[in-house]
């Protein structure tokens, strides 16, 4: 069943998804080439995020046209970011570039002041979640129909968004400031909270001065609901992960103190 | 605290096994209210159309925090594990403290005091309303003799 209504992005976003992909693994290569341990895993997440993403831009996808308006949002906005995010990207490049120039700067505006704000979790949440409260609780929906440059350009600030979020939520790459566990899992939580009242809301009421069939926007609300709960059990994973590495850390630090089972770093020869 | 953590190392941490255990309990009850309820029986359906904005949002925190806890849950259960610091008993305790103190919570507080929503709508709900609460009440005294004995036997129960 097709719905006449275009993919929003065309070869260019194609392009810059190859693109994304062959840089990652000719720096993971590089990485591993001169010794360095680089997981082969993270170069399957990257991709596998960086195929959803391309899906969601360019690809065909089921349903009713409320129904793939929302498979796209799933892909593009959610599912691809937080996989981009878990592959760190940015410790990547930061490995791979020569010291020196460019290295110095991209360090310089993760660490910026900018950046800390833009990565606080709440933030970051208020500006995903939040964009997508306004695009389908405003007439902002309704208008993309109509221009598809700003259809182009919401599509952008959802990738974008995504990103952030799950930069903000994860803190895998060295980014400004640590940010408490509670504080990421309690955007977490909000976030999710939104999220499900928004997609509730809509299975009741479509967006604003928009006409979709009943059934349709219900399997669209139902598919931004369930797909909401993955990508939200995906990173409730990545930081209930992190924090039992890092605990596993201090319990290995502790007890090498304590002088039983001390680590590696610990047993250093006596000069 | 790391000190005194490593000098505990090799011991059972009995309340932390049955706060963990309660944690994955409640989590589990949670989802099996709104798994069978709400998305297979839709005895009270996927928008419920009787409740307000903030028994909406209400739901929608639930349903995250639900989620939320099922994943702390079982990596709070795997640390203990990893520390040789696992309580089974109290562990097993916690389990149904959890359930059926949940479906209690729900049964009481949320259907009756708050009347958030009902378990399901154009019947009698009260026969439906004691089977639920008095399956939620066994549970929880379940759960209680079971911690009684866990405490009886000591912590060091392998």
């Amino acid at each position: 069943m097709t719905t006449g209504h275009p993919p929003p992005l065309g070869p260019q976003a194609a392009l810059v998804c190859v693109l994304a992909g062959v840089a990652y693994t000719l720096a993971a290569g590089r990485l591993r080439r001169r010794g360095d341990g680089w997981p082969r895993r993270r170069d399957a997440t990257f991709g596998t995020g960086l195929a959803l993403l391309l899906w969601g831009w360019c690809g065909p996808l089921p349903g009713g046209p409320f129904t793939e308006h929302s498979a796209r949002h799933l892909l593009v906005g959610m599912a691809a970011p937080v996989l981009l995010v878990l592959a760190r990207p940015l410790t990547l490049t930061l490995r791979t570039l020569p010291p020196g120039g460019p290295r110095r700067t991209l360090l310089r505006v993760a660490h910026s002041r900018p950046a800390g704000w833009l990565l606080l979790p709440p933030l970051a949440a208020v500006l995903h979640i939040g964009g997508t409260w306004a695009l389908y609780r405003t007439g902002l929906m309704s208008l993309t129909h109509h221009h598809p440059p700003l259809d182009v350009l919401v599509h952008l600030h959802m990738v974008a968004a995504g990103l952030l979020f799950g930069f903000a939520v994860c803190r895998l790459d060295p980014v400004r400031g640590p940010r408490s566990l509670p504080l990421r899992a309690g955007t977490l939580l909000l976030a999710g909270a939104a999220h499900a009242v928004l997609a509730k809301g809509l299975y009741a009421a479509g967006p604003p001065g928009t006409k979709f069939a009943a059934g349709d926007l219900h399997t669209g609300a139902q598919l931004m609901y369930y797909g909401g709960d993955a990508v939200e059990l995906l990173l409730a994973a990545a930081l209930a992960v992190q924090w039992y590495a890092a605990t596993g850390r201090r319990y290995a630090r502790a007890a090498a103190r304590a002088g039983h089972g001390a680590g590696p770093r610990v047993q250093r020869p006596q000069a | 605290m790391d000190e005194q953590r490593t000098h505990a190392r090799r011991a059972t941490e009995p309340r932390r096994s049955l706060a963990v255990g309660a944690v994955i309990g409640a989590a589990v009850m949670a989802a099996i209210d709104e798994i069978v309820f709400h998305q297979i029986l839709h005895w009270h359906h996927f928008y419920d159309r009787s409740s307000d904005g903030v028994a909406l949002l209400s739901d929608g925190l639930l349903h995250t925090a639900e989620l939320l806890a099922l994943v702390a849950g079982f990596v709070l259960f795997a640390d203990l594990r990893r520390r040789d610091a696992l309580s089974p008993a109290h562990a097993r305790a916690g389990l149904l403290l959890g359930l059926g103190a949940f479906q209690l919570f729900d049964g009481i507080v949320d259907h009756k005091l708050l009347r958030l929503h009902q378990i399901r709508y154009g019947v009698d709900v009260t026969p439906y309303d004691w089977a639920w609460n008095l399956a939620g009440l066994a549970l929880l005294l379940v759960g209680a003799a079971l911690s009684v004995r866990a405490a009886r036997r000591g912590p060091r129960t392998p």
